[in-house]
């Protein structure tokens, strides 16, 4: 078996200098285009454009993201916490949270320099949530006023938003809880359902109480009733809550007014609950 | 006469011993899956810290071994590699069954499995397992599709339907554009899987572009291998030559070569994050997996040496290759790789915890896992349900032979009765 090795025509010399020549102009070309500022900024503008259509998109989505007029958000004073643990006794009661899902933590903790502080961590809100994006169904999402929350009803129970979430800000309901927390006695009365089995659960920023408040006039932060749980009842203000959107609310002047740092922003999460460090804690 | 012999074999008490095996199997998965679906996730030993542990490795794995079918699909339908036509049926076969364990596996996994489908009416764009439900949904009814016509063909259904061949033979016709879909969303959801750890950015460990291509060149070569493996335990049960030396030297040839790429890419891995660069988060998960578990052992021993390198000389080196028993040692070593490897990328990123507080104390523990004795009762029910479709899959179906749509008859063996009869009098 003899392999045909004239299947084609060689090129001509004419076709040999074209063809060299095009490729040669071709690549001037780009080259030269990509060095013209008007085509820069076109292709900049383009990708901005892009942006630009991809937040629309998903605001027609449903109305997610933190466009809206608010955008609640929390101060927690490291400086001011002595780790008496109210705030998560506070929400384990109106949450009705039991002991191994707590939704609100507190981990005693040290500074570099060696000096102890008090540390609790609710749900950070991140802006740009790492568990909302992972979420096949949209059963969590970042709602217009910068809230993270969960829809129990959509929620498949992949538990992928747990293993997304930096923070380990989510429990899993393994079980048909039956009972209260227990906390309700001594801590106040439970104002949210239990939530089903085989979907995950987190902080809300207490979203029931804001979402009453507002259209009763009433301003979360200012107002008790409308106001999260945990930030109520700390008996040394080291919780403060409010609209970060408005520059006059108390969150917004504690941040002005103090140095503030957020959790791992190195992963470009964007919470929305800001720290001030404690003593001996260089930011 | 053969089919006497056939009968008689299939007769067999060693036979019946296996099915019985099988089925006990079977039970245990089914009790088992009844006692998760009535009491929740609450049986398995996940926690909050590690939400996903075994039954994610079945699936995985599941998916993984699958993949024969796309690769094998797409070089017999679009790259119109005639030589490996007879093996296109039992790589359609093998990614169904792959699939469908795997389906199985993620039925029990999710919280809610009641809403399985919501990923097909609740669309989030943004999520890669969003992505990957949409492929694997989409993917396996393209398998179900290619896979009609060898249904429509054997007895089982011609004895009710005589004509069903001929529908069979109109959906064969578009095999080649099933292929092409089928490479598309195979290519896409395996990588993906990868994807799925490989987006993570506050877990060091995971978070890597390699990932995604390290899970589909991982799968192609396990997936092929497997087809390679299954039929060689086959012809071997059977005493008779299901393939030609040639299928078998192209299919040997292709795992071998992805298994070295997949090697390759690894040792690339390895290097740029662990030799060449030391990024202190990474450094230290590596340190405490390897303090807490065997993971850098199992994965040099078993994912590397085991279950690459070696099978990667016996599938390339072709006087290695012609030997039954080196082959399905290699399929043996490549299952065994896949299954730590994708156990060892789940866990690893979760067993290290994830540290989010300004302080320095250490507050945050490490993470274990061991499997209930629920988990472990349903992965051995997947088990049982894939092998079990193997056996009456092999024993009822044409899925040998030549890729035509009559009935495939099947030639008097040359030297009658000595081989065969000897096994099935045994």
């Amino acid at each position: 078996m003899s392999e045909n090795l004239n299947h084609s025509e060689f090129l001509t010399r004419r076709e040999f200098m074209a063809m060299m020549a095009t490729a040669g102009i071709s690549v001037g070309v780009a080259t030269a285009l990509s060095e013209v500022d008007v085509l820069r900024d076109l292709i900049e503008q383009e990708v901005k454009i892009d942006l630009q259509g991809a937040i629309e998109e998903e605001e027609m989505y449903g109305g997610h993201g933190p466009s809206g007029k608010h955008r609640w958000g929390m101060v927690i004073n490291l400086s001011k916490c002595i780790g008496c643990q109210y705030c998560v006794y506070a929400c384990q009661a109106v949450n009705n949270v039991t002991d191994d899902m707590r939704w609100n933590v507190y981990k005693p903790d040290v500074t570099e320099t060696g000096i102890e502080f008090h540390m609790t961590r609710p749900c950070l809100h991140c802006q740009d949530a790492p568990c909302t994006t992972v979420c096949p169904v949209q059963a969590t999402y970042v709602r217009e006023d910068g809230i993270v929350i969960m829809d129990y009803d959509i929620c498949i129970g992949c538990r992928y938003c747990q293993v997304a979430c930096p923070y380990g800000a989510r429990s899993f309901n393994w079980k048909q809880r039956l009972e209260d927390s227990g906390y309700q006695e001594e801590w106040g009365s439970a104002e949210v359902d239990i939530r089903p089995r085989g979907v995950p659960e987190k902080c809300t920023f207490c979203v029931h109480r804001i979402d009453r408040g507002l259209p009763q006039g009433l301003v979360p932060g200012i107002d008790p009733q409308a106001t999260p749980a945990c930030v109520n009842i700390c008996p040394v203000d080291a919780r403060i809550f409010g609209d970060l959107n408005d520059p006059n609310s108390p969150v917004s002047q504690a941040i002005a007014n103090n140095p503030t740092f957020r959790l791992r922003e190195d992963l470009g999460t964007e919470p929305n609950v800001y720290y001030i460090p404690p003593e001996g804690m260089a930011i | 006469m053969i089919r006497a012999i056939r009968n008689e074999y299939y007769r067999s008490p060693v036979f019946i011993l296996w099915v019985g095996l099988l089925s006990l199997m079977l039970v245990v998965g089914l009790i088992a899956g009844i006692i998760v679906l009535l009491n929740g996730l609450d049986v398995t030993n996940l926690t909050n810290q590690v939400p996903w542990g075994l039954w994610i490795t079945v699936d995985l794995s599941s998916i993984a071994l699958g993949a024969g079918a796309f690769s094998l699909s797409a070089m017999v339908y679009i790259f119109r590699v005639e030589r490996l036509r007879p093996i296109a049926r039992i790589a359609v076969f093998t990614g169904l069954i792959g699939y469908t364990g795997a389906m199985l596996a993620l039925f029990m996994d999710i919280g809610r499995p009641e809403r399985f489908w919501h990923p097909m009416v609740y669309w989030n764009v943004h999520s890669v397992l969003w992505e990957i439900t949409m492929c694997v949904m989409l993917y396996s009814t393209v398998l179900i599709l290619e896979f009609a016509p060898v249904l429509f063909e054997s007895r089982l259904i011609t004895r009710f339907f005589p004509n069903a061949p001929r529908l069979g033979h109109t959906i064969h016709k578009f095999a080649p554009i099933g292929a092409v879909i089928g490479l598309g969303l195979s290519l896409l959801h395996q990588s993906s899987l990868g994807a799925t750890y490989g987006v993570l950015v506050a877990r060091p460990i995971w978070f890597k572009p390699s990932l995604p291509v390290m899970f589909i060149l991982s799968a192609v070569a396990a997936g092929v291998t497997f087809v390679l493996g299954i039929t060689v335990l086959y012809e071997n049960i059977v005493r008779r030559r299901q393939i030609s030396v040639q299928v078998r030297n192209s299919l040997g040839v292709v795992a071998g070569i992805v298994l070295a790429l997949y090697l390759y890419l690894n040792l690339w891995d390895f290097l740029a994050t662990s030799y060449y660069s030391h990024l202190p988060a990474r450094v230290e998960s590596i340190e405490l997996l390897n303090r807490f578990a065997p993971y850098g052992a199992t994965y040099w021993l078993v994912e590397i040496l085991l279950g690459a390198l070696i099978p990667v000389v016996i599938l390339l080196v072709p006087s290695l290759r012609k030997r039954d028993g080196l082959v399905m040692a290699a399929m043996v070593f490549v299952i065994a790789g896949i299954v730590v490897n994708r156990w060892n990328v789940t866990l690893s990123g979760l067993i290290v915890p994830m540290d989010w507080s300004p302080g320095v104390a250490e507050i945050f523990s490490v993470n274990a896992y061991r499997p209930s004795w629920i988990e472990w009762g349903v992965g051995l029910g997947v088990l049982g349900y894939i092998l079990m479709a193997y056996t009456l899959g092999l024993r009822f179906l044409p899925l040998y032979g030549a890729d035509h749509h009559e009935e495939v008859v099947e030639p008097e063996p040359e030297n009658p009765g000595s081989p065969e009869h000897a096994a099935a009098t045994a």
